[in-house]
Order: C-alpha cells, then sequence, then structure tokens
C-alpha cells in the first residue's frame, strides 16, 4: 500500500509538528530546573516523556484511521495524539495544567484524554491494551464501523495485560491492531536483556494472528504494512500485531542520564534522524518543492506556537477544581 | 553536635547499605527488580550493589510484575530471601495477587509451615506534579489485608535499621520509601531524612513506634513524610504556646497502638496526618484505636489532616491544596487547643 | 591547617553549574578522610565528594547552594 501525495504531505507535516511541539516543550519543561534539575519546578513539572525519532510510528499508523477509530497510548503519546487528530490547543494546556486542559488539569502529559477523536493514554506500562480491545469489541458487537489500536513499548510487550489481551482479540476476531514501539530502551534496560525472542512480532504465532516486523524507522514501510492490518480489522478479520523499529533520540524521561546507553550511540541515531530523511525522499522523488515543503514547515511550526501561546495564557485551575469530576 | 565520624546518609544510601550489610552475611539474600542492577534503582536504593555482588544476585527483571513479583514468593518458600521492588507502589495493580493472596496469605494457608521471608521495596508519595498514577502513598491499601508486615520510614537511620530487619524477618515485609525522603536530586528532598546512620549493622524493630518530639497539648501521629509535616508544625505552634508531641510510627503493620494511645492519654488531643486517602485507611484506623476503649479521656474531637477521596491531580494548584502540609497541621491543633 | 574543600575541575565535563543537594555530615562533625561528605548534582547527574583530610568539618556552602567547579564549599581543619 503506498501513500498518495496528499498522505505523504500529512505525514510529513505531521512529523514536523510532533517534533516543533516536542522540542518547544522540552525547552520550556527546562525551564526552572536549572541549575538543578528537580523535577518539582518550573513551568511544566513532573514527569516529561519526549517522542523525538519516533514520528514515523504515529503517522504510518494513524493516516489510516480517522476521528471513530480508537486509539490508546502510553506515557510518551505526544507524537500519536497529535498524529491521532488531538486538539493541539488543549493538549499543550493540558501539559501546563491549565483549566482549558483537556482534563482541566487534572491529567498531565501521561493522561491525555481526547474523546471527540477517541484517543487515550496511561501511565501504567500495557495497560491500554485492554481498553482498545474493549473499544473494539464494543463497535463489533453494536455493528458500528471502527478499528481500535495499542500503542506499546518493546518491553510492555513482557506485561500479562499484552498476552492477555492479543489472545482475547484473537479469539474474538476483535477489529484492533498492537503497535510495539520498539526503541530498544526500557528505561535501562535493553530488549537483549529483558525480553525472550529478537522480535516480538513472532509472539503473534502464539495468537493465531499474524505478525510484522518493520525495521527501518521508515514512514512508508509503516504506512505500507499498517495499512494492510487496519484493512484486515475492517474487513472482520481480526487483529494484527505490528513490532516497529524505532528509536527515541531523548532520555527515557527528561532529566535521564542515559549512562546506560553505549558510548556513541546516541550520536549515530542523530544521523538516522527521519525527518530529515523523509523530506530529502521527497524531494528526491518530485513529490514537493522545497518552497512547498518550507511552506508545510512553517505552517507546523505556527500551529505550534499558537498552542503554547494558548497554553502560556491560560488560567490556572481554581486550587478546589481537584475535588470536582470524580464522578459523572 | 559533636560526634565521632558523623555520617549522615539520604534513605536511598541507608537502604543499599543495609541490603550489601545483609548480602555480605547470607547469600541467600538476593535483588530483583526494573532497573536495579546498572542504574541503581530509579531511586538510588541499590546503588553500587550489582559491582559487589554480581548480576545473578542483582538482578534486572523485564517489565513483568507478576512474573517476578510471584516469583519472589516462590524462590521465598524455598530458602531464599528475595528483596523485590515493585517500583511504584501504584504499579501494584497489576500485580496485586501475587502480593496478597500469595505472599501475605500462603504462611497461614500453610498452617504456618510455609515461610516466605521475602522484602518488597516501593516507592510512595508525590507532591511534584507526577499526577494520579505515580504519587499515592495506599498506605490503607496494604496495611489492611492481613498477612504483611508493612514499614515506612522518615529518616535513614530508620530506613537502615527498618531494612536489616525487614530481610531477617521470617514474615514478609513491604517496605514503603516515600519519594519526597530519599535524597535523589532530580526531585526535592526533605533535609531532615538525611540523619547520622551507624556503619555498623542494627536493626530498628519492626512494630514499634517512635516518639520523636515530646509535649503536653496535643499529639500528632503520622508516617514517613507526615512526620516531617507534623516536626515543622510542632516548631511553628511552640511559637505560640502549644506543645506537640510527635509519634512516628514507623510501622503500621503490627501498629504499635500503645505507643499512640499513652502518648495521647497523655496530651488528650489527637492528630492524624496521612497522605492516603482520607476514607478507609489510617487516619481513621488511629483514631478508632485511642477511640474504642472509651479509656482515654479526650479534650477535643480527634482531627485528620488526610488527602481527599479524589485520584491526584496533575496541576500543581490542585496537587498543593489537597496535600497535607505543617501549615495545615498547625492550624488544626490551635482550633483545638 | 585547614584543607579546603573544593569542587575539582576533573569531576564531571563541561563547566555547567551544580548544586550541593545533600551534606552528609554536619558543620562541626569530625569526619574521616576520604569519607563522603555531600553529594552535588548537575542538570542531570548526581556525585560525591569526599572528605579530603580527617578532621573537624566546617560547612561553607549550604545544602541547595549553586556552586561552579573550583567553589570552596567546606573545609577540615
Amino acid at each position: 500500500m503506498q501513500p498518495s501525495n496528499k498522505t505523504l504531505g500529512w505525514m510529513y507535516q505531521t512529523m514536523v509538528t510532533s517534533r516543533r511541539f516536542e522540542t518547544v516543550i522540552n525547552k520550556i519543561y527546562m525551564e526552572g530546573k536549572s541549575p538543578v534539575f528537580n523535577m518539582a519546578n518550573g513551568p511544566i513539572p513532573g514527569e516529561m516523556h519526549l517522542s523525538d525519532g519516533q514520528e514515523p510510528v504515529a503517522v504510518g499508523v494513524c493516516a489510516h484511521l480517522t476521528a471513530e477509530d480508537i486509539v490508546t497510548a502510553t506515557h510518551r503519546p505526544h507524537h500519536q495524539a497529535i498524529a491521532k487528530g488531538v486538539d493541539l490547543n488543549r493538549m499543550a494546556a493540558e501539559i501546563f495544567g491549565k483549566a482549558t486542559g483537556l482534563s482541566g488539569g487534572r491529567g498531565g502529559h501521561m493522561h491525555i484524554f481526547d474523546p471527540a477523536v477517541n484517543f487515550a493514554c496511561s501511565g501504567i506500562i500495557a495497560q491500554g491494551m485492554g481498553p482498545a480491545a474493549g473499544a473494539a469489541l464494543s463497535r463489533k458487537m453494536q455493528g458500528k464501523p471502527g478499528v481500535a489500536v495499542a500503542f506499546i513499548g518493546e518491553g510492555a510487550a513482557n506485561q500479562g495485560a499484552f498476552h492477555e489481551t492479543m489472545n482475547m482479540a484473537s479469539v474474538w476476531k476483535l477489529p484492533m491492531i498492537c503497535v510495539i514501539e520498539d526503541n530498544a530502551w526500557g528505561i535501562s534496560v535493553a530488549k537483549s536483556k529483558s525480553t525472550s525472542v529478537e522480535k516480538n512480532h513472532v509472539r503473534a504465532a502464539s495468537y493465531g494472528i499474524p505478525g510484522h516486523y518493520i525495521p527501518g524507522n521508515d514512514p512508508w514501510a509503516i504506512y505500507d504494512v499498517a495499512g494492510e492490518a487496519i484493512a484486515r480489522a475492517r474487513a472482520g478479520d481480526g487483529p494484527t500485531l505490528i513490532e516497529v523499529e524505532t528509536f527515541r533520540l531523548a532520555g527515557h524521561f527528561m532529566g535521564d542520564a542515559e549512562g546506560y546507553r553505549p558510548k556513541g550511540e546516541k550520536e549515530a541515531l542523530f544521523a538516522r534522524d527521519p525527518i530529515p530523511a523523509m523530506r530529502q525522499r521527497l524531494e528526491a522523488e518530485g513529490r514537493f518543492t522545497s518552497s512547498e515543503l518550507d511552506g508545510m514547515e512553517a505552517e507546523a511550526q505556527a500551529r505550534v506556537d499558537a498552542a503554547i501561546r494558548f497554553a502560556r495564557e491560560s488560567a490556572d485551575p481554581k486550587p478546589e477544581d481537584a475535588l470536582s469530576a470524580v464522578f459523572a | 553536635m559533636e560526634m565521632e565520624n558523623e555520617r549522615k546518609l539520604t534513605i536511598a544510601r541507608a537502604m543499599a547499605e543495609a541490603i550489601a550489610q545483609e548480602m555480605r552475611a547470607d547469600p541467600t539474600v538476593f535483588v530483583m527488580g526494573e532497573d536495579v542492577a546498572q542504574l541503581g534503582g530509579v531511586f538510588g536504593n541499590t546503588r553500587g550493589l550489582v559491582t559487589e555482588f554480581g548480576p545473578e544476585r542483582v538482578r534486572d527483571t523485564p517489565i513483568s510484575e507478576t512474573g517476578f513479583i510471584g516469583a519472589a514468593v516462590g524462590a521465598a518458600q524455598d530458602g531464599m530471601r528475595p528483596v523485590v521492588e515493585l517500583m511504584f507502589v501504584d504499579f501494584f495493580g497489576v500485580c496485586f495477587d501475587a502480593i496478597y493472596n500469595l505472599m501475605a496469605k500462603n504462611t497461614y494457608f500453610s498452617g504456618g509451615n510455609v515461610k516466605v521471608p521475602m522484602v518488597l521495596m516501593t516507592s510512595t508519595g508525590g507532591g511534584y506534579s507526577d499526577a494520579g498514577q505515580h504519587s499515592q502513598c495506599l498506605y490503607g491499601t496494604f496495611a489492611h489485608l492481613p498477612g504483611m508486615k508493612v514499614v515506612s520510614p522518615s529518616n535513614a537511620h530508620d530506613a537502615k535499621g527498618l531494612m536489616t530487619a525487614a530481610i531477617r524477618d521470617n514474615a514478609p515485609v513491604v517496605f514503603m520509601f516515600h519519594k519526597g525522603l530519599q535524597g535523589m536530586g532530580w526531585l526535592g528532598t526533605e533535609a531532615g531524612a538525611n540523619v547520622h546512620v551507624p556503619e555498623d549493622a542494627y536493626e530498628v524493630p519492626i512494630g514499634k513506634a517512635a516518639v520523636v518530639r515530646e509535649g503536653t497539648d496535643v499529639t500528632i501521629v503520622s508516617i514517613a513524610m507526615g512526620v516531617h509535616h507534623a516536626l515543622k508544625a510542632a516548631a511553628q505552634l511552640e511559637a505560640d504556646g502549644i506543645s506537640a508531641e510527635v509519634v512516628d510510627l514507623r510501622s503500621l503493620v503490627p501498629l504499635d497502638r500503645e505507643t499512640v494511645r499513652a502518648s495521647v492519654r497523655k496530651t488528650g488531643r489527637l492528630i492524624v496526618v496521612d497522605e492516603d486517602y482520607h476514607s478507609y485507611g489510617v487516619s481513621g484506623e488511629i483514631i478508632a484505636t485511642v477511640c474504642e476503649m472509651g479509656d482515654i479521656q479526650l479534650k477535643a474531637p480527634p482531627r485528620r489532616i488526610a488527602y481527599p477521596d479524589v485520584p491526584i491531580p496533575f496541576a500543581r494548584v490542585m496537587e498543593q491544596h489537597c496535600l497535607p502540609n505543617a501549615d495545615k497541621v498547625a492550624a488544626a491543633a490551635r482550633e483545638l487547643c | 591547617m585547614a584543607i579546603d574543600i573544593i569542587i575539582p575541575q576533573d569531576l564531571y565535563e563541561g563547566d555547567d553549574e551544580s548544586v550541593i543537594t545533600a551534606w552528609l555530615a554536619s558543620d562541626g562533625a569530625t569526619v574521616r578522610e576520604g569519607a563522603l561528605i555531600a553529594e552535588i548534582m548537575t542538570a542531570k547527574v548526581q556525585f560525591e565528594i569526599l572528605a579530603p583530610a580527617a578532621g573537624k568539618l566546617t560547612i561553607l556552602q549550604p545544602q541547595d547552594a549553586v556552586v561552579a567547579k573550583g567553589t570552596v564549599i567546606g573545609s577540615i581543619a
């Protein structure tokens, strides 16, 4: 399955939007956290897990999804949220903990919920699997269209919820796919030290479903394989497991000194940054002119700037707002 | 203070030191958890261990809590003494069967014949905007269910002693360490938690509270971070002519009810500071402990300064509004006295 | 003869400032040579400061102070 020009334009611009967003969030996150990194300080306190480098996975999959499809994501959700069409202004405001945020400041960066586009994320490893299966089940029971995508990391493939959910989704032929972002590190532990198989897609055989491994962090390849899996799910043929080789250019969480990464690993990764790589290929194939791509990038930046401005200018919640929204 | 070779430790270092000393003395002690080996633990509590004892005895696990905590139960029943880490107490949801149905009950189910000598260490606490799945204390949840001892130190001296006692105890012990007391540079630390820690191995008895500040007008009971709020409130109150006694529970199970009762019998007033949720937890248990025998005269109704019954919000203004702090404790004391 | 406790030039790469995150001995305490007496932190990494000599510690920069390489944070006499 090959993306159209229009789709390629969306994919590129979305990757750029995501990267520009992460870049400015990174900068603002570090405000107030110098000279010592105390997580509680600054306009964006708490933890921060950025997705730089993993953008191809988000756009390659979400290019096939509409607002009515469901996505569950992890503690590293921004690229997937942006690709799914989450309201960027209100997402930024939520990350800043403002009253105008998607959850009025109650969730923060790890708990982004946008029901309008069926996007949610959660901080406990692999626990987005069950809800994705449940949404898929719900659509099937109601005879309504929709595919659910659960994004997890490669470390999560060793967690019970992954195995239970994949088995159940297969037995019930649910319209669901599981996409594993393999960035090779579970905090400080390498995949080779924690996982009994070299590539998780082989585990699909345990559940009687197709499994695919996509090397190279390549948006075209991801688009192709994800497209087939999503089509399979829409046709009622059941779930698919996809593992994508990607990489994170930042630490596990901001503040991570990354002493566990071998020397030179990060430098080598920066050389493989998927965004300039995609731009080069789009220009080489004559898909877009240099000035069209510049225009897309400028638009992306403007959109990010507007979202950050909205967030900064929004008011804090009232302290007693903490006590509301517990029950519907 | 004049002291020969004063050495203060952070709680992180004190925990690592206790584990190291017990590992040197007993080859059946080993450590398992996520990022405990080369990283030395996300919270620094296994620092240096893999260098001294190697990756067989200090072992990084996959992200498989049900698997490795269940495995710790099995290993403990088979003659080993595992020290296993649940990185954040909030993660208990994925593995609680291994904890409350196996670790805590197998001794009882076997009529006392099977022992489960393991330590489950886990981080608690928020106040730094880590939101609802990474900031909880859950004291009540663990203390409520029978079969596991539960401890939580307020300072490095108690941390080392309680860890040593926990490893040597033949019963399973849940060792809860509060993130705000731990001594991690990337999270602020309560300076009062860093205290002198003797070099030799020693135990702090499990099940024994400590009166950490004597007073006559009101008893303030707490554990871990709450103890520091209580001490700061007590310092404020002294300026107002109110003498506050502070009791550091140190253990939730067994609960040292007698120390609490003796203190309130003396002062006649009780405030419980509880960072865990208000209802169905530690604060209610302490109040019941003081009231239910009807033999302690109270000069004022008991008060609890506890976290409200809401998930922990991310935004700083909301989280700080909910958390106990010294000012809230002092205000309550002034109302009572 | 008092010996200064200095943030060493070769403790970490670069010229970032650091913060004293913990003093692990009190002002006026007697410490042994080589004892761990302070923890400092640059933006992301924690480092240990050891006592350069045995003796009585005088703290010159308190906990939470921002310091640079070469700063004298205390002395031992």
